[in-house]
């Protein structure tokens, strides 16, 4: 977090843009007054007159952060969860379009690691976040016993819904889709394109909509009920794991990113070739990257910049 | 034909003449060149190649008597709306004012103010398309507020003179205003 | 100040250039024929607009020519004259964004060249870097030809994507401009920056005030009673939410307090919450817009001025503030470090905490009664900035740029390219090219021979006010009428 490259001088502004020394700036009158930053004194030097103190308030590079490179690998693991995810999911949907895989079977899986990774979630903090937000067992029963039931008797229609559009439609939308949920999904990262409601919103659009593509109504139950737990409840738990056992946290990723790379071999060789690669690349290469490209930040402060409030003035309002 | 030449904004020669029938009663009067024989020509063979090219290449006849049509109702819409041949001011010092003007074709169009009505005549500026350029206008009273104009018309808008022949004819129509004023 | 004096016609008196008469009643040096141009004119308010009059009217008094070009204000379109014959064209141009023209680089030039050509225009002066219009004509002067020159009102930082586009069409702008003018020395500094300029073209000439605008009361009693005035347009650059902290925050701590805003803007809801929040309808007044003769009567209800903005280039408000001799407390932003000397100003952090402090030093120093009469302070601060010393100042500007050569098309298309960037500047050198072929095609369709020569009305010798003055005053008494109050 330590300020890098941090420099009061503004040389390399004053030397190279005009390639001229400054110091040769018309000569004050006779006395040598020292000349004075202010405007209300009319001073013996000409308007255009340059002083040495010019630009020395120009700092540069006041905010940027130094990354350390594992640092910067640890988070990459957020990106290569939600890579994975993306993957297993269209794994999982490809074996389940082939009947491949029964819909019992993935159901039966599915509600063993929801149940296991809800004892996880409370034991990972010792039921702390529990307390802090006041939800008891009994509501997360209910709302899980309603989202099941509702997804149950609305899977008919799921399976009819989008019949009229043609498969190739479905395809290029739940693709659109998935990529939009990698790139509205919140990694930690402050920008304003960053949405966690409407990055799940097209995770779970581009589920129903490959859902519609099974054979079954109760295969469009199980491929929806998965997308909630992969896109929804998975990340959650990974935020919980990442905050209280970082080191599991880099073994689940680990786990989990063999797992896909191994699924997606299954279906296709190419494909887990090249996806292996984006995962090296991503936790890698890209690390490296950022941290290469910092050495040319060139970021200009000084007087001029606009004030930041730095307080909650909400305070006084409510 | 006698009178001052002067030239228009776009270059074109035009000429002042100028009438004085008495102390208070002059009238002015621009005349722009007549219609050029050599551009009329021109610019009617130009249409007609170009409808011989079409009709070359569609083989329909209809499109040359659809030129031949074209250009003389151009021709006779131009000459009767757009051609400017003179245009005048009348200034009767008692009366009034009365600006006319004459078209190719002859057509005349009239407009006559009561001296009454009239407040002023000035030069204006006036910024038109992508030029500013001079004109002459009449300020008229308006009758509710005695003191402030009501109306601004402009004159000699279709042979648009340049600022020179504008004060000529603005410094005698003072002449005469101050004259009635008296 | 008679702003708007508006005369719809012209009379002319003889047909020499308007040059001659300006060279034997000019006092010093050359007379310049200068052209401002700026989307920001009256009946706009603003501190560029209210620069861009008054800098005007005094190179006026000093014997040069000037004209002022701006885009069309609804129903005020044409040209028109203001006080001392100071001819003002309003252009029929379309607005894009807030009071700034859309820009082709193209489509003004033929009306711009006909004003430069037929009032003879030598110096083009454009203002504000928000102007669409100032960057357009800066450009086809220098097609032309002409002198320029261009002065910046404003800071901009350097984080954001829009500032970094906004800074590379101003490096692209101001590369070939002969010389430029800044307001603060911190604005030249962020000009110098922002536009990768040598410093040596840049002059530092702070705006002024009218001092016999912003005078003390004198009829003010002293009471308990403190009034705190802050007058700007309430939108976040001015702080608006800090202010929303410190009214409740020390109308708590001093139950004599009382809060006076003037303007209006997005951030006016934000106030006004705060006085239901805390119930102080009776000591939070809010004006709403204020005209700017109204400024004065405003400040002088009040003891002390508070400036909250969190970005200003030089702060004409504080310098008004203290010249109707109020005790300003401002954020230590921008320029406003260099306006005011110590003893009038106090500085502080753009926080809720250190105005809150800094408040509280000026309330102690108002009740213990140590500080200077208004009186006292207006007149020292009269003598800080002046027109007349502005208008001195921009002189000297133009005599030197009139001296220097403009830089012929080569040059011109080699500095582009060379300054800014391969990429920007070959593109940009095509719209110079452009331009340029379109100025051809223009002096080909109607030479400078055929754009009559505009009748010099400027000055208190011009054609304006003495030639035919027996006519004049039946004239004047027709056009009574036309004068139009100033929205």
């Amino acid at each position: 977090m330590s300020p890098v490259l941090q420099s009061s001088n503004p040389g390399a502004y004053t030397d190279v843009t005009w390639g001229q020394d400054t110091t040769s700036s018309p000569d004050p009158v006779e006395n040598h007054t020292p000349w004075k930053k202010v405007l209300y004194e009319r001073q013996p030097f000409p308007d255009n007159y340059v002083d040495k103190s010019f630009l020395e308030e120009l700092r540069k590079n006041i905010y940027v952060r130094r990354y350390s490179y594992w640092a910067v690998v640890f988070e990459s693991a957020v990106v290569i969860h939600q890579l994975c995810s993306v993957c297993s999911f269209s794994v999982i949907w490809w074996y389940m379009d082939q009947d491949l895989l029964s819909p019992q079977k993935l159901c039966g899986f599915g509600l063993a690691f929801t149940l296991l990774g809800y004892l996880i979630f409370d034991a990972v903090d010792k039921g702390a976040g529990r307390k802090e937000s006041g939800r008891t067992r009994w509501r997360d029963l209910k709302s899980s016993l309603v989202f099941v039931a509702f997804t149950y008797g609305f899977s008919p229609v799921l399976k009819t819904l989008t019949e009229s559009i043609s498969t190739d439609t479905i395809y290029a939308m739940s693709v659109l889709m998935l990529i939009g949920h990698l790139v509205f999904f919140d990694y930690g990262a402050n920008a304003a394109v960053v949405s966690n409601t409407l990055s799940i919103n097209m995770a779970i659009f581009a589920s129903v909509c490959l859902a519609s593509r099974l054979p079954r109504s109760l295969h469009a139950f199980t491929m929806v009920t998965f997308a909630i737990q992969i896109f929804a409840l998975w990340p959650s738990l990974q935020r919980k794991l990442r905050a209280y056992t970082p080191r599991t946290y880099t073994c689940v990723t680990f786990i989990f990113a063999v797992f896909s790379v191994s699924g997606l071999l299954s279906i296709s060789s190419v494909g887990a070739l090249l996806f292996f690669l984006l995962l090296i690349s991503v936790t890698f290469l890209c690390p490296y990257f950022l941290i290469r490209l910092q050495l040319f930040k060139d970021n200009i402060h000084g007087p001029w910049d606009e004030a930041e409030i730095k307080e909650d003035l909400s305070r006084f309002l409510d | 034909m006698e009178g001052k030449v002067y030239s228009d904004i776009h270059g074109e020669e035009i000429r002042l003449q100028q009438h004085s029938y008495s102390d208070t009663c002059q009238e002015f009067t621009v005349i722009r060149p007549k219609i050029s024989f050599r551009s009329l020509t021109g610019c009617t063979c130009a249409v007609w190649l170009a409808a011989y090219g079409v009709f070359y290449y569609t083989q329909h006849s209809a499109v040359l008597s659809a030129a031949i049509l074209c250009t003389i109702l151009g021709l006779l819409l131009y000459l009767h709306l757009v051609k400017i041949d003179q245009e005048s001011l009348l200034l009767l010092g008692s009366l009034g004012l009365q600006k006319s003007l004459t078209f190719a074709s002859g057509r005349e169009s009239t407009v006559f103010l009561e001296m009454c009505r009239v407040q002023d005549v000035i030069i204006n500026e006036a910024i038109s398309m992508s030029r500013v350029h001079y004109n002459l206008c009449i300020l008229l009273r308006d009758p509710a507020d005695p003191q402030g104009p009501s109306q601004v018309i402009p004159v000699f808008q279709g042979s648009q003179p340049r600022l020179e022949c504008l004060v000529e004819i603005y410094r005698s129509c003072q002449e005469i205003l101050s004259k009635r004023s008296q | 100040m008679v702003y708007d004096q508006k005369v719809g016609c012209t009379r002319r008196s003889h047909n020499d250039s308007s040059k001659t008469t300006e060279a034997t009643y000019c006092p010093v040096g050359q007379a310049h024929v200068i052209c401002m141009v700026s989307d920001f004119f009256y009946p706009n308010m603003g501190g560029v607009e209210s620069h861009i009059y008054q800098l005007s009217q005094c190179l006026i008094g000093r014997g040069h020519k000037v004209i002022i070009v701006t885009h069309a204000y609804e129903d005020r379109k044409g040209i028109r004259y203001l006080t001392n014959g100071l001819k003002v064209y309003y252009l029929p141009l379309t607005v894009m964004y807030n009071q700034s023209t859309a820009t082709t680089l193209l489509h003004s030039l033929p009306l711009l060249r006909n004003i430069f050509v037929r009032e003879r225009v030598n110096i083009v002066h454009s203002h504000s870097s928000f102007s669409a219009m100032a960057h357009d004509a800066l450009f086809h002067a220098k097609t032309m030809g002409l002198h320029t020159v261009f002065t910046d009102h404003s800071l901009f930082g350097f984080a954001d994507v829009s500032s970094v586009l906004t800074n590379k069409l101003l490096t692209v702008s101001l590369c070939d401009t002969n010389h430029i003018i800044c307001v603060s020395y911190t604005s030249k500094e962020n000009t110098v920056l922002r536009a990768a300029l040598n410093p040596e073209i840049v002059s530092v000439i702070p705006n002024a005030v009218d001092p016999t605008d912003f005078t003390p009361d004198p009829q003010k009693i002293r009471t308990n009673k403190i009034t705190v005035v802050v007058v700007s347009r309430l939108v976040y650059r001015k702080g608006i939410d800090l202010l929303g902290g410190i009214i409740p925050e020390m109308c708590h701590r001093y139950p004599d307090l009382h809060f006076l805003v003037g303007g209006e803007g997005p951030k006016r809801i934000i106030l006004e919450e705060v006085r239901e929040r805390y119930q102080l309808h009776d000591r939070v007044r809010l004006l709403g817009a204020l005209e700017h003769r109204q400024v004065r009567n405003v400040l002088v209800e009040g003891d002390i001025f508070l400036n909250t903005s969190l970005t200003e280039a030089f702060c004409m408000a504080i310098v008004e503030a203290a010249s109707c001799g109020l005790q300003v407390v401002s954020t230590r932003v921008g320029g406003i470090p260099e306006v005011l000397p110590e003893d009038f100003i106090i500085l502080c952090e753009p926080s809720v905490k250190s105005l809150c402090d800094g408040l509280e030093k000026a309330i102690d120093q108002l009740k213990s009664g140590n500080l200077p009469s208004p009186e006292a302070i207006h007149n020292t601060v009269q003598s800080f900035y002046t027109w007349k010393n502005v208008a001195e100042r921009t002189e000297k500007v133009y005599d030197r740029v009139s001296n220097e050569t403009v830089l012929p098309m080569n040059e011109r298309l080699e500095r582009l390219i060379s300054h800014c960037g391969v990429v920007t500047g070959s593109i940009f050198a095509l719209f110079v090219v452009a331009t340029f072929l379109f100025l051809m095609f223009l002096r080909w369709n109607t030479p400078d021979s055929l754009i009559d020569i505009a009748v010099d009305a400027t000055g208190p010798k011009g054609a304006w006010s003495h030639k035919y003055s027996c006519k004049k005053s039946r004239k004047t008494m027709a056009n009574a009428k036309s004068g139009s109050s100033l929205k």
